[in-house]
């Protein structure tokens, strides 16, 4: 049998390729690694494909600082070579921030993430108070459920997803209202960043320009008890 | 509000991107992108086409010129395409000028606005464009400070219908004249002649010293008569020093011509997202309603040595993993075979797979495919054209039944379950016969295919699609003189196709017949044309190209108010000896050439493909001085002929 190196790159995404969806990323990941002329595993069948697995889909327009993709190897090749390689051959706005091997048996990236944290940041339509973030915060984390619409592929259907704040922090910064949050991500469910703006804005009356929304994901992580460990750390 | 880079810059970042679908088609940054320092170059052009990006970014022309011009020095190209409707929206509600995707400038920092004419329904785009860029649409309303606006590509053929609009518009292939174009303007500008203050007066000039330049047409140096009934009498200088008639410039070499080692990566899905290798040039096999085989003769081929270099460069620095070789008529390139074979040996462990796009596979030679499939599974599509053999004869669409039904059952035999046949209707002379012959042809496919299936012990069904699109005479073709078949006319033919094409297996579609005749209208339109393409944008026209936002409605009341009748262009038989507007634009091809292709079509009589016979007589060779550039070894050069 042959076999399989594989290894997980850490990157980050920022402009002007933060405007990528989904799968447009995972195009221009398996284009930048033929450039950079690494030697890629293929799946077998009629139409091979490489093996790139991503943690997590990336909404069209966040900018992320810790985004992560696990890559097949056809042969072994130093995590610092592919860095290298790889940072030369991605287009402009993706870093990447480091390369390590992944031993056999580790669990796959996607089933490992389970938590993402963001920070969102909204201009204000008048001056408030730090204060006002402060009790909009306390009142709305002291409610038993946070309902969202969602659109699904079965129509809309309605979600709770006050379980999946796991922190939730506010303050002003220039007229700006700046919330960071730890949410649930993965298999379980995705909390949406949006979602607890709104969510925190419209409980606590705060006067925001909603959609005029920047949210940066500062990463994604594994949750281990009460630690995040980055999906390196884990590793 | 005056716009910079700046401003446009933070109007997409904050808040416009996250409106619009597909924002990727605005933000740039493709790996191969070219970015320049504006501090240090002479001359800046944006390259414009006048349709949605994933539809310009699949244009090889583009590539080509995009890194032939920033390798430049001292000049920069930039992109622009037509912003989709709901960009468009959003743009004129912040009153944001359309701007460059490289350096997100306002069109008006440019010296030179240029656009390809791929497609007549594209024209109103870009009315459109200049509009969004705050650029005066007519080109006699425009001063120093507006950019100068260019035109070229295929539709250049017959520029007229935008005489009002362009600036100056470059005849044939662009590799060679561009770049003196820019370079003379680049020396204007030194010479503070030209928007290098406020004062400058040099826009004339300018224009003058380019009309110098072979194969640059100004229309404004042109004077379009017509005779007291209004018939069209002739397009003629009004001015001493420009010529009375302007030449289509080609490159001779193409083996020696510039061609990219690099290549822009989309990020988004483009129609063609692949290595595009450009086999050859040209096309002879003169089948009389085609435009593309009149104008970009003769048949310029390149080396092997050449094509596998650029394969490897290509591969190399775009990451795709598909090659296409890229022509009017792949098949017929004299070495196809051993290049497809070296290709895919030298790219199979990368898994770079190699592709023939071309859309009318009739040399079409079932080891070609089979080769190609070996990597990957790509549609087949067979161009009979016509659906009897008379009719064929006509249109000199050399392929026979056999020879179709021989390809098709090698297909099948070869493992493909579905393939697609390609027809026009409305062709001069057409009967109800030849429609009844595509029926029949296409049930023959399916029959034939169905026992194939069955032979092999295959389950799936046989798929065969027809599509047909409708005959539009075109400028600089044997067929220029023919009137169009009427709408009402092409309808019916559908609805008897429709009608006829019952079967399951059979899926049948065909083109809008009021799109052809407006291509018909566009394409033989002389400068009064003008006229109603303004009124018709003004009424909201845009994207005539796509069926959703074609609106034939508005185009009609655009004639009526312009006090123009569009059957005059499209259903009028022309005489031999009548003024055409394109005579003053010489392509190459004589006119006494088309005539005689034009008779013998009527006597359904054939005109071989002068690659595998004498020369034919197009003039072409003889007029530009270049000659047939063959590569296979089986071919004699073709000068000794001529
Ligand atoms: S001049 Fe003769 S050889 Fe040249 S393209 Fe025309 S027909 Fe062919």
């Amino acid at each position: 049998m042959k076999s399989m190196y594989r290894i997980r790159i850490a990157f980050s995404k920022q402009d002007p390729v933060r405007w990528l969806s989904h799968l447009d990323t995972q195009k221009a990941f398996e284009r930048a690694l033929r450039r950079a002329e690494i030697p890629l595993a293929f799946s077998e069948g009629f139409n091979p494909h490489p093996k790139i697995a991503f943690a997590s889909a990336l909404a069209v327009g966040v900018v992320s600082l810790g985004e992560y993709a696990d890559i097949e190897l056809a042969e072994d090749m130093a995590p610092e070579t592919v860095k290298e390689k790889l940072q030369q051959a991605m287009p402009e706005g993706f870093g990447v921030q480091a390369v390590k091997k992944v031993p056999q048996g580790t669990q796959a990236l996607m089933a490992a993430v389970n938590r993402a944290q963001y920070r969102v940041r909204v201009p204000l339509a008048k001056e408030i108070e730090d204060g006002m973030v402060k009790a909009a915060l306390a009142k709305s984390l002291a409610e038993e459920a946070w309902l969202v619409e969602r659109e699904g592929k079965k129509g809309r259907s309605t979600k709770d997803i006050r379980g999946g704040i796991y922190q939730l922090t506010g303050h002003i910064v220039e007229s700006h209202l700046v919330l960071e949050m730890v949410v649930q991500t993965g298999s379980e469910g995705n909390v949406r960043p949006e979602e607890v703006l709104e969510i925190v804005a419209r409980t606590g009356s705060l006067p925001v320009h909603i959609e005029r929304i920047r949210i940066l994901r500062l990463g994604l992580f594994v949750a281990k008890g009460d630690r995040l460990m980055t999906p390196l750390e884990v590793i | 509000m005056q716009h910079t880079h700046e401003s446009i810059n933070k109007a997409l970042e904050e808040g416009l991107l996250t409106k619009v679908t597909k924002p990727t088609r605005y933000t740039g940054g493709e790996y191969n992108q070219v970015k320049k320092d504006w501090a240090d170059i002479d001359v800046s052009m944006a390259f414009g086409f006048p349709d949605v990006y994933e539809v310009g970014m699949s244009h090889l022309g583009l590539r080509i010129l995009y890194h032939l011009i920033n390798e430049q020095p001292r000049m920069v190209m930039e992109r622009v395409f037509a912003p989709w409707v709901d960009m468009e929206k959003e743009m004129r509600a912040r009153q944001l000028p359309l701007f460059s995707l490289e350096s997100r400038r306002p069109l008006t920092d440019f010296d030179v606005v240029g656009f390809t004419l791929q497609y007549e329904m594209s024209y109103t785009n870009i009315l459109n464009m200049l509009d969004l860029a705050g650029i005066p649409l007519k080109s006699i309303e425009r001063s120093d400070d507006a950019p100068l606006i260019m035109a070229g590509g295929p539709c250049a053929v017959n520029p007229e219908p935008l005489a009002d609009f362009v600036d100056l518009v470059v005849l044939g292939e662009g590799e060679e004249v561009l770049p003196r174009i820019l370079q003379r303007i680049a020396q204007f500008k030194q010479a503070g002649r030209w928007r290098t203050c406020a004062e400058t007066r040099g826009r004339e000039e300018l224009l003058f010293a380019l009309a110098q330049i072979p194969g640059v047409y100004v229309p404004a140096f042109y004077r379009s008569e017509y005779d007291e009934k209004g018939l069209f009498k002739g397009t003629i200088p009004n001015r001493s020093g420009v010529p009375a008639r302007i030449s289509k410039q080609i490159v001779a070499d193409l083996d020696k011509a510039y061609f990219p080692t690099k290549s822009l990566v989309p990020f988004m899905d483009v129609v063609h997202d692949r290595v595009m290798l450009e086999v050859l040039r040209g096309c002879s096999r003169s089948c009389r309603f085609c435009q593309a085989g009149s104008i970009y003769r003769p048949v310029r081929e390149r080396s092997m040595e050449t094509l596998k270099k650029q394969a490897d460069e290509l591969v190399k620095t775009t990451g795709y993993d598909e090659i296409a070789l890229t022509s009017l008529s792949t098949a017929d390139y004299t070495c196809v075979e051993p290049l497809i074979q070296s290709l895919i040996a030298t790219h199979q462990e990368q898994k770079v797979g190699v592709s023939l796009p071309s859309l009318r596979v009739d040399a079409f030679s079932v080891n070609l495919a089979k080769e190609v499939q070996k990597v990957r599974k790509t549609g087949l599509t067979f161009a009979p054209e016509a659906g009897t053999q008379r009719l064929r004869d006509v249109i000199n669409k050399g392929v026979t039944e056999e020879n179709l039904m021989e390809t098709v059952e090698s297909a099948f035999a070869n493992g493909w379950t579905g393939l697609k046949l390609y027809f026009m209707i409305g062709l001069p002379t057409e009967k109800e016969e030849d429609l009844e012959g595509i029926a029949q042809l296409a049930e023959r496919v399916v029959y034939r295919g169905t026992g194939i299936l069955r032979e092999k012990g295959i389950k799936k069904s046989v798929k065969v699609t027809v599509s047909t699109s409708s005959f539009v005479p075109k400028p600089q073709t044997p067929f220029q003189w023919e009137p169009q078949a009427r709408i009402e006319e092409l309808e019916e033919k559908q609805a008897y196709l429709k009608k006829r094409l019952k079967d399951r297996r059979i899926n049948y579609n065909w083109h809008d017949a009021k799109v052809s005749f407006m291509e018909a209208v566009l394409a033989k339109g002389d400068r009064r044309i003008g006229d109603v393409l303004y009124r018709a944008w003004q009424k909201g026209c845009t994207f005539d190209g796509w069926s959703e936002y074609f609106h034939f409605d508005r185009w009609q009341e655009a004639f009526a108010e312009s006090n123009i009748d569009p059957e005059y262009y499209a259903y009028r038989t022309i005489r031999y000896d009548e003024p055409l507007p394109w005579d003053h634009l010489d392509f190459g091809v004589q006119r006494q050439y088309l005539v005689r292709e034009h008779k013998k079509a009527l006597e359904e009589s054939l005109t071989h493909d002068c690659r595998l016979d004498s020369c034919s007589g197009c003039g072409v060779c003889p007029t530009l001085g270049v000659s047939l550039d063959l590569r296979g070894e089986k071919h004699v050069p073709n000068s000794d002929r001529i």
